[in-house]
């Protein structure tokens, strides 16, 4: 185990720097940017399982996050039921989620998958928006904060923690993809289909696998999400936006590397969390400037750093090694 | 994974994150109250954000000019909110860096919901000025606020006024009326729907012939609808809508020549905003929205403290937009006066003492801006009947003020609308 | 009973006017769809910016109506060659840099523009809701118990119009020959000595010149504004993947049945619905006809 910790010391710097930081800080609003962070990581991994590991590329993992979230506020609103019961219903109903979309990869490649999925998540948006009965539609429900683990009330301290817990659980899976023969095969999958095919690996069975599990994961974070913001409202849970910041930060921090979606989410959080607060005050209407940075930040950063943070480190350590 | 990403990651970090973590700014030097103001100011809703900071800056002004918040000036720290987890995030930002007391804020449902948890939990003082959940005072959090009525008040006075003012013009009783419900389905459409069909139905047995939600942002073309309502004839239909979709549906409602006898919305989007009229020019003549006063409201029908300060803003209002207030400046601007008010008795920003100023207000309609008086509940929920609202209606390329009565010097127009070249 | 489902003389007018609806809201989507289908077809890319220069291109009949009262009628003709050079330079600048790369990249790319071009509009527009309303906006045509809009008349003429030229530029000019081939194996075509860059500089400023004109057409329709794009982009995505890609007459077929789809819809089952059956069908034809209603067989696979 202690061999395994050093082999990896990124991510136990990464998790570990983050495990010890609510000893010395206090301030509320670092914590609360240190669990976005880890949350978003989080989710993020989760969409690598699918996207970096197996090579589907979705733009609708919001689908997923959008039932958990949607599963936990309910379960607590309208069952008066605890926020866990409604996550294992948010992973089940993402499960028969996943399948579907599963089903779509094993007919669609490319863009036409990134398509499906988009459809995928409005047609959940519309529904959830409609069913006004039992969802409140449109209005979206507010999540009541109660204190206490049973409840996920908790304050900020115990929230990084939670965050951590989830980033923590992804990362596992993104690791146990990396060295077991699952994800081997997986491998085979994302590099040539048709080769792996011809060798024999169950490549349809495998791609719906991964995606299943993928969105079981989001689902769980979607669930946390919606407990630690407090407010659910389905334009925003099944938002493009939201699909395309979790495929972001793993492109960015590096597509199947298990710890590109968190060095990702640093970057992105980070800066997203930094332009907002630097330029919020400036003269009324000139707010968007920090938008249009960050999309400028965006299209530099996929153009010329395509493998992501992890792969430049892996690239400056490979020339270092030969230098 | 080498060393060097990972210098990457603690140094981002570091750096993004304000310079460490103790950089508390803290409140303003001595002289200045900062309160935290948050406010949608990019994405969909970033038009409405800025009418409510222009609102909020005008009145900070007007306070100051008259001595500020107690005894000192009045400086914003202003941060945006363009979804629930950025709400909630500056909200955050707001407290522990800015070390604000009070926030105010938010227009939408959607990031006043979460703005408020944080608050709350921090013991922060949340003043909302214009969102309308009805749920939003229903959650046993302390020292939240709203000083706007909510969706349902909305809905009631629509329904006040067509029953009431619209009906007998129409020689119908109320519970012979024929409405059609349509509307944007956003928390705030359905909001408003929801509580207008409720109190249509039981106080008044009105028929309601249709109900139809749609998404506003993808609505591309309403003939379909209207072909449908033409067929089930109703006297009023009931549209709230919030953009475009308003203009779409009454221009093609006047190209299929859909007659009806009235229609009647509520709030400061859609028919209620600047947009409409600027669209259509004379062709809005006969809409009624729900709102703030407008031309023609009478200065004279208030208390002399509302007729200063009304004054004094209208004015202001003209001075830096050219225009005469619109819905979104009047509910950011009575907020920020109704929270002066506060703090003038307050003497203090303690939630507990805040709180008991609150409470212990008591002014009748007509006490200050927009005609307002206030009585807030103990769930801090300011009372319908002392947030008094107005309909108004388009003529002649303008919102003019023409209900209830005593408040204005115009009246009502086209009642019933007619046909519609007949509307000049 | 529901009145909308008896069957009678008004019902036949109602049929009559819904398909009028239908016809020129198709219209209006082959308007935007078409130049998308180019750029779908031919370069594989997806570019999410589509909505953006579909708004500005909006923003261009406002200012040129509100500053100089010029009619968007005129406007379409500058803009023409105006979105051409646009879309050149957002090419060179921006797309040629992706062409070799994963889609991944190029679709992420095109977010990053499209977050950018909301915000430069938001930033030096506002975010108010701008009208243009020139003196034939509320004009109507009758016919009988019919009525047609105008504008959407124009605009659907002008859509015919526009498809009908680049099948010919596609068909019958070596300029466009070349750019099929180079759509249908890009590496064979690099071999015969295409010089593919250009191609796809050629290809992505006729398609920006096209939803840049259709901006201006729509213009008069619809409420300006920085986010107005989203409004047609996934519609727009739906039609072309409908009409087969790279297929311009697929894409205005396609244009006309998810206009239908959604006129029906709204119309039985209420607006609220509408979305739900264009998604719904998307999707069903992505798993049994991907390569459109009317594309060949296996088309989608190419260059993929």
């Amino acid at each position: 185990m202690i061999a395994r910790l050093r082999s990896r010391p990124g991510a136990v710097a990464l998790f570990g720097l983050a495990a010890l930081t609510p000893l010395f800080v206090r301030d509320a609003y670092f914590l609360d940017s240190l669990v976005l962070i880890l949350l978003w990581g989080a989710l993020s991994a989760a969409w690598n399982v699918a996207g970096g590991y197996a090579g589907q590329v979705s733009i609708g993992h919001a689908s997923f996050f959008g039932l958990g979230a949607y599963a936990a506020a309910l379960m607590v609103t309208r069952f008066g039921r605890g926020p866990w019961l409604g996550m294992l219903v948010g992973v089940v109903l993402s499960l028969g989620a996943g399948f579907i979309i599963g089903f779509l990869s094993n007919r669609l490649r490319g863009p036409y998958f990134a398509l499906s999925t988009i459809a995928f998540s409005q047609v959940l948006l519309i529904g959830v928006s409609r069913w006004r009965g039992f969802t409140a539609g449109g209005e979206g429900i507010p999540v009541p904060f109660r204190p206490g683990f049973t409840t996920l009330g908790l304050g900020h301290i115990a929230w990084v923690y939670m965050a951590l817990a989830a980033a923590l659980l992804c990362y596992a899976v993104e690791v146990y993809l990396e060295r077991s023969r699952l994800g081997y095969r997986l491998a085979g999958v994302r590099e040539d289909e048709d080769a792996a095919e011809a060798l024999g690996i169950p490549t349809r069975r495998l791609k719906v696998l991964a995606i299943a599990l993928s969105a079981a994961l989001t689902s769980i974070c979607g669930s946390l999400w919606a407990q630690y913001v407090g407010f659910v409202d389905p334009t925003y849970v099944f938002s493009v936006d939201l699909s395309v910041k979790f495929a972001l930060n793993t492109i960015i921090g590096g597509m199947g590397t298990a710890l590109g979606p968190y060095l990702g989410s640093i970057l992105i959080t980070s800066l997203e969390t930094y332009l907002r607060a630097t330029f919020s005050g400036v003269k009324t209407g000139f707010a968007g400037i920090y938008l249009i940075i960050y999309g400028t930040v965006l299209i530099l950063v996929v153009r010329f750093v395509p493998d992501g943070l992890a792969g430049f480190a892996s690239r400056l350590r490979a020339r270092r090694a030969h230098a | 994974m080498s060393r060097v990403a990972l210098g990457i990651i603690v140094a981002t970090l570091a750096i993004l994150l304000g310079g460490g973590p103790d950089a508390v700014r803290g409140q303003a030097p001595t002289g200045e109250y900062k309160i935290g103001v948050l406010e949608p100011l990019t994405g969909n809703l970033a038009f409405e954000g800025k009418r409510h900071m222009e609102g909020l800056e005008v009145v900070r002004d007007l306070i100051n000019e008259r001595g500020g918040v107690m005894g000192k000036k009045l400086v914003f720290a202003v941060a945006d909110a363009t979804d629930p987890t950025a709400a909630a995030s500056e909200a955050n930002r707001l407290i522990t860096r800015e070390g604000v007391k009070i926030i105010t804020g938010t227009f939408s449902s959607r990031l006043c919901g979460a703005a408020s948890e944080v608050a709350a939990r921090h013991k922060v003082i949340y003043w909302e000025s214009s969102c309308v959940d009805p749920r939003f005072n229903k959650r046993d959090l302390k020292y939240v606020y709203r000083t706007e009525i909510d969706a349902t008040g909305f809905g009631w006075y629509n329904i006040e006024f067509i029953a009431k003012h619209l009906a007998p013009r129409f020689n119908l009783k109320p519970n012979q009326l024929k409405v059609a419900f349509l509307s944007e389905d956003s928390s705030y459409g359905q909001g408003v729907t929801e509580s207008a069909r409720q109190r249509a139905k039981t106080e008044f047995g009105m028929q309601e012939v249709m109900l139809e939600y749609y998404n506003w942002t993808t609505l591309n073309d309403m003939t379909p609808t209207i072909l449908k309502m033409k067929q089930l004839n109703p006297d009023v239909v009931h549209h709230i809508g919030f953009g475009n979709d308003a203009v779409l549906f009454w221009r093609q409602s006047k190209e299929q020549n859909f007659l009806f006898k009235a229609l009647v919305h509520a709030g400061a989007t859609g028919y209620g905003g600047a947009d409409f009229g600027k669209a259509l020019g004379n062709d809005a003549n006969g809409v009624f929205a729900l709102l703030e006063p407008g031309p023609g409201f009478r200065l004279e029908a208030l208390r002399p403290e509302g007729q200063q300060i009304e004054k004094a803003f209208r004015d202001a209002i003209q001075k830096r937009t050219g225009t005469y207030p619109f819905g979104a400046h009047q509910l950011a601007g009575a907020g920020l006066w109704l929270l002066k008010l506060v703090l003038d008795r307050a003497k203090t920003d303690d939630p507990e003492k805040f709180n008991a100023a609150v409470m212990s207000l008591d002014m009748p309609v007509g006490s200050m801006i927009n005609g307002w008086g206030v009585k807030f509940s103990e769930v801090g929920q300011n009372a319908n009947d002392r947030v008094q609202h107005y309909m108004l209606q388009w003529q002649n390329g303008q919102l003019v003020t023409v209900w209830p009565e005593e408040f204005t010097t115009l009246r009502a127009k086209w009642i019933p609308l007619g046909a519609w070249d007949q509307r000049k | 009973m529901d009145p909308a489902r008896r069957l009678g003389p008004a019902q036949i007018d109602v049929l009559a006017q819904l398909a009028v609806a239908t016809v020129l809201l198709g219209g209006i989507y082959a308007l935007i769809a078409v130049g998308l289908t180019l750029i779908f077809g031919i370069m594989r890319v997806v570019n999410f910016a589509h909505g953006e220069f579909l708004m500005l291109g909006m923003y261009l009949a406002f200012w040129a109506f509100a500053l100089y009262a010029v009619d968007p009628y005129v406007v379409v003709l500058i803009s023409i060659p105006v979105f051409f050079v646009v879309g050149l330079v957002t090419y060179v600048l921006v797309m040629r840099g992706v062409i070799q790369a994963s889609h991944n990249v190029q679709i992420f790319t095109t977010v990053g523009l499209s977050v950018v071009l909301q915000n430069v509009a938001l930033v030096a527009w506002a975010g108010d809701f701008r009208f243009v309303r020139p003196w034939h906006l509320s004009t109507v045509i009758r016919a009988g118990s019919t009525t047609f809009n105008l504008s959407q008349v124009v605009a659907f003429l002008i859509a015919v119009g526009l498809t009908v030229a680049l099948v010919a530029f596609m068909k019958w000019t070596h300029a466009g020959r070349v750019m099929r081939a180079t759509a249908q194996d890009r590496d064979a075509a690099t071999l015969m000595g295409i010089d593919t860059d250009r191609v796809y500089r050629l290809t992505f400023a006729i398609g920006i010149a096209a939803v840049g004109a259709a901006g201006v057409l729509v213009a008069p329709l619809y409420a300006i504004y920085p986010t107005a794009g989203l409004q047609f982009v996934l519609l727009a995505y739906v039609v072309v993947v409908l009409g087969g890609l790279g297929d311009m007459f697929g894409a205005m077929l396609g244009s006309f049945i998810v206009a239908a789809v959604e006129v029906a819809g709204s119309y039985l089952f209420g607006t609220a619905w509408k979305e739900i059956f264009y998604f719904i069908l998307f999707i069903l034809v992505l798993v049994f006809r991907p390569a459109g209603l009317f594309g060949q067989r296996g088309a989608e696979t190419l260059g993929v």
